[in-house]
């Protein structure tokens, strides 16, 4: 096992270096790009846009320029003032020593950028995540256990109509009756606030920061409470005809341990490896959410720098993801091995 | 079966246990926890869940709290620093206003005023030396000796001078308007410097202030950072109305009265906070909601819901700055140069003015724009610069005689005119054209551009309709910009000049430099020596000159019509009822005189 998951993470760093030149060319090869996306004025005086392509680094030729942010420029001379001559050396790093470069438009390390809002978003997108299993296990398996039954038709409903239903459409739907129709009897006040973590100048509470929470989240699990729940009773399903659960009856173990030992516990298995493919969510967030209730987080920052054509930020952002991507994946085949022990990788 | 049911039992108990949590949360929090309720839920709740203002307005100590003003402003994203010059978003002029001071800045009437200088220089008061024979000037600036820092250094000449160094450094500086222009930056005492000109710079009052530029603390910034990046530009040590507390990046930046501000007795609110809120209707109902009490840049569809409601304002700036408009290619489609490769069919000037004949642009106006737009007709319709140029009337009929005699004629009776005996086509060649608007503006934009399709193809002129990212029209030439590779024959989108000198704007959209791939944005590819000299001569600072000189170039756009402007755009903020003294402005954003607001 050990030998399998070193081949399978030396892959990764292969496939992390193809990914990343594909993901650098297109990129930079998508039209438009970020000096136009500058700014109110629409267009830029000439002398500022060549200090700007200095400044970003744009004004070499593409494969430079990802060099450049592969390995760095400070082995090499440059030319920072402009004047046509190359009489310094570069000032970065590279991805390899851990430096993703700056924003263009805050001018402030991506790492740094990053770090602000993976927090955010780590914390939303693992609550949603909670409360969707929390919700879509039980009725998931309920509904597999009385199959047909009016539950059983009411769940699978909610589950396509919960999948149909755009996250957008749904969060405009919840912040119009929780936050502009809805008010709280006592104070008067809408019942739930319409966006951000938390009440400004109050300190920390934590009936506050699940106020805030209710709606992003509502909005977040509803489409995966339907999915989890839907995947969990079809998985139930197989399993509750299986010879080994009539074997369990027949040996005269009480139904609840039949149930939970036998049969849950083995519908959940194909479960937690669709959970571990779900992980990368978890990092890059949902970009409707975190726009309509103003959730300072992951998905707002990538829909931010692709529509600024912010290269570094969005090539952090894709090369973490990508990252997460791939070891999800990892993580999932050897939760796989470890949960069924018939799976052996060699 | 009966483990069916507890099983089911089970999960309907936490589906229930959920619910109920919702529930509760519905519930007031005093109901649910009593001795919290004292605690912490009380402070909040009188503001309600979200807001700051009020929740600010009773904590634990009530007589503090009744004490204090604070309000709450909305914008969609970060303001990407305090440093207006780099990303002139708007959104970094919005808080840079708050905390910073420049050498002057402009009313919403384009007066300009002085802010750090103690007056305005002029020839008048022997603040400016013209040198007529050199053409050259020097301008004398006298600083306030009463503005301080937050940690109480005074502002002297000594930070103007660390300024200028910083945003000219070739390595790690940036780019403000009459840059070249000048000399030399001189320091005569800690309160006085001169600046030399090596022109006759028209723009000199606002060159180091405005909406713009502002004066960074010598002993707080750091030179090695450079001026691009420097921490002070997102944690900036202000000598402004307010003082920046904290910056929650994506949530709120909040701000806190300066005790020490240099106009006695100003500011009268005591705290700002800023809300990132990304969603505009979600902006909308936070303003109806309270939440809210400056919505800033609020749009024409917005504008007309607020309009009315008894707790919402909305301020229009006196003069609009945005004109939309609809840009020609003179140049046939890829190429650069109209003189060698003119386009087909718009390098016939009577083709243009019959286009411009052809739109009714009140119509459009008025119902796309809900009324929150002007006609405008020349380049100069603002002040300090009006010009009278008589308005293009709206013919149709004309328009179409006109095309007639340019040799347009629809003879195959397919709705779309052909060349018979036109200008620069072949015979027979089709009058359709792609006409091309950007994605960002939204709807608005995207339904003028229909109308305006629809009104050209009356008179047979047909347009196949595009909608890009403003970020691949505006791209330059490497990146693929449309327009700078010449790639389009007719855009529409909205421009305007910031400040109170068009000067430069005029030369970046219609001299010839500026008709050079990546060289200006003279798109067109208009050639006009006779508007090139009157360019080079609007460098005076005889106004009375300016003014005519102005005149004449609207005269000449008006015949040549490299472009039709059309109508203003909004420019307004949407501001609640309790709030006094907004003013939005044409000149720089709606922060301008924050320090002026009272809370009623």
């Amino acid at each position: 096992m050990t030998a399998y998951i070193a081949r399978r993470l030396l892959q990764t760093a292969g496939l992390l270096f193809l990914l990343s030149v594909v993901l650098f060319a297109l990129v930079n090869l998508a039209p438009g790009g970020p000096l136009a996306g500058q700014g109110r004025s629409k267009h830029l005086a000439p002398e500022k846009a060549a200090i700007l392509k200095r400044q970003f680094g744009l004004d070499r030729p593409g494969p430079v320029q990802y060099a450049i942010w592969l390995v760095g420029n400070d082995w090499m001379r440059v030319d920072p003032d402009g004047d046509g001559i190359a009489d310094a050396y570069g000032t970065r790093k590279g991805i390899l020593r851990g430096d993703f470069g700056f924003s263009f438009r805050t001018r402030e390390p991506v790492l740094k950028e990053i770090g602000q809002r993976l927090p955010n978003t780590i914390t939303l997108m693992a609550i949603t995540m909670l409360v969707s299993l929390a919700i879509a296990i039980p009725i998931g398996a309920a509904s597999a256990l009385r199959q047909y039954s009016a539950f059983d038709i009411a769940v699978t409903t909610f589950s396509f109509a919960g999948q149909a239903i755009p996250q957008f459409f749904l969060g405009l739907l919840l912040i119009l009756v929780f936050y502009a129709w809805l008010k709280n009897p006592v104070t008067g006040e809408a019942l739930l606030p319409a966006g951000g973590m938390y009440t400004l100048g109050i300190g920390f509470s934590l009936w506050d920061r699940i106020k805030h929470l209710i709606l992003p989240v509502a909005a977040g699990a509803l489409g995966w409470i339907a999915w989890y729940s839907r995947f969990l009773r079809s998985s139930m399903l197989d399993v509750i005809h299986q010879d080994y659960l009539r074997t369990a009856r027949a040996k005269g173990l009480p139904e609840r341990w039949v149930l939970y030992r036998h049969a849950l516990r083995n519908a959940v298995i194909p479960l937690v490896t669709l959970l571990a493919l779900d992980l990368p969510y978890v990092i890059s967030g949902a970009v409707f959410v975190e726009m309509l209730f103003a959730w300072p987080g992951m998905g707002r920052l990538f829909y931010q720098a692709a529509e600024q054509r912010d290269y570094p930020v969005l090539m952090g952002i894709l090369i973490i993801g990508a990252g997460a991507i791939i070891l999800s994946n990892l993580l999932a085949d050897i939760l796989y091995a470890y949960l069924d022990p018939r799976v052996r990788y060699e | 079966m009966n483990h069916t049911r507890s099983l089911l039992a089970l999960s309907l108990g936490c589906v229930s246990a959920l619910l109920l949590a919702g529930v509760l949360s519905c519930a007031p929090a005093g109901q649910t926890e009593p001795a919290e309720a004292t605690a912490t839920n009380a402070a909040p709740s009188p503001s309600g869940p979200t807001q700051e203002p009020r929740a600010e307005a009773s904590p634990a100590k009530p007589t503090e709290a009744l004490q204090e003003k604070s309000i709450v402003m909305i914008i969609p994203e970060d303001p990407p620093s305090f440093n207006a010059i780099l990303e002139d978003t708007g959104y970094d002029a919005l808080v840079m206003q708050m905390t910073m001071l420049g050498l002057t800045d402009v009313d919403p009437q384009g007066t300009i005023f002085p802010e750090l200088a103690i007056e305005l220089p002029t020839v008048e008061n022997g603040g400016v030396k013209l040198d007529e024979e050199a053409g050259t000037m020097q301008v004398t600036w006298k600083l306030r000796r009463d503005v301080e820092w937050q940690d109480g250094k005074p502002v002297t000449a000594g930070d103007v001078l660390f300024t200028w160094n910083a945003i000219t450094d070739p390595e790690r500086g940036s780019w403000i308007q009459g840059i070249d222009y000048v000399d030399s930056v001189e320091k005569v005492d800690d309160y006085t410097f001169t600046i030399s000109y090596t022109t006759i710079y028209p723009g000199y009052l606002t060159q180091l202030g405005g909406e713009q530029v502002v004066i960074w603390p010598a002993h707080y910034c750091d030179a090695e950072q450079g001026f691009a990046a420097w921490d002070c530009g997102r944690t900036p040590l202000s000598d402004g109305p307010f003082h920046l507390e904290e910056w929650q990046v994506g949530d709120h930046l909040s701000f806190v009265r300066n005790p020490n501000y240099y106009q006695a007795g100003k500011p009268a609110i005591d705290r700002v906070i800023v809300r990132i809120v990304p969603d505009a209707s979600v902006r909308k109902t936070m303003m109806l909601n309270g939440d809210g009490d400056v919505d800033m840049w609020t749009t024409e569809p917005v504008a007309r819901d607020l309009e009315g409601k008894p707790n919402v304002r909305v301020s229009q700036a006196p003069s609009p700055r945005w004109v939309l408009r609809l840009f020609f290619n003179l140049a046939a489609k890829g190429s650069l140069d109209a003189a060698a490769n003119p386009h087909p069919i718009l390098a016939d000037v009577r083709v243009r003015q019959a286009m411009r004949m052809a739109i009714d642009v009140d119509t459009i106006s008025k119902q796309i724009f809900y009324g929150y737009s002007e006609p405008i007709w020349t380049e100069f319709f603002r002040p300090p610069y009006v010009c009278e140029v008589p308005r293009p009337k709206y013919d149709p009929a004309a328009a179409a005689a006109l095309l007639e005699t340019a040799g347009w004629i629809d003879r195959d009776g397919d709705g779309i005119r052909e060349c018979h005996g036109c200008l620069n086509a072949e015979e027979g060649y089709p009058m359709q054209m792609e006409l091309i608007t950007y994605a960002e503006y939204g709807e608005p934009l995207e339904l003028s551009q229909q109308l305006i399709a629809e009104m050209l193809g009356a008179i047979g002129v047909k347009f196949d309709l595009t909608v890009v990212e403003g970020t691949v029209l505006w791209a330059d030439t490497e990146s693929g910009g449309i327009e700078q590779r010449g790639e389009f024959d007719v855009d529409l989108w909205d421009d305007g000049y910031s400040g109170t000198d068009p000067t430069d704007f005029i030369w970046e959209l219609y001299s010839t430099e500026a008709a050079q791939p990546d060289g200006g944005w003279n798109i067109s590819r208009w050639i006009n020596e006779e508007f090139d000299g009157l360019i080079d001569e609007a460098y005076t600072l005889d106004e009375t000159r300016r003014k005519e000189i102005f005149c004449q170039m609207a005269g000449i756009l008006d015949e040549q019509v490299p472009s039709i402007l059309l109508f203003s755009t909004i420019n307004a903020d949407a501001y609640s009822a309790r709030l006094e003294g907004v003013q939005s402005t044409t000149f720089g954003v709606v922060t301008w005189n924050i320090a002026d607001w009272k809370l009623k």
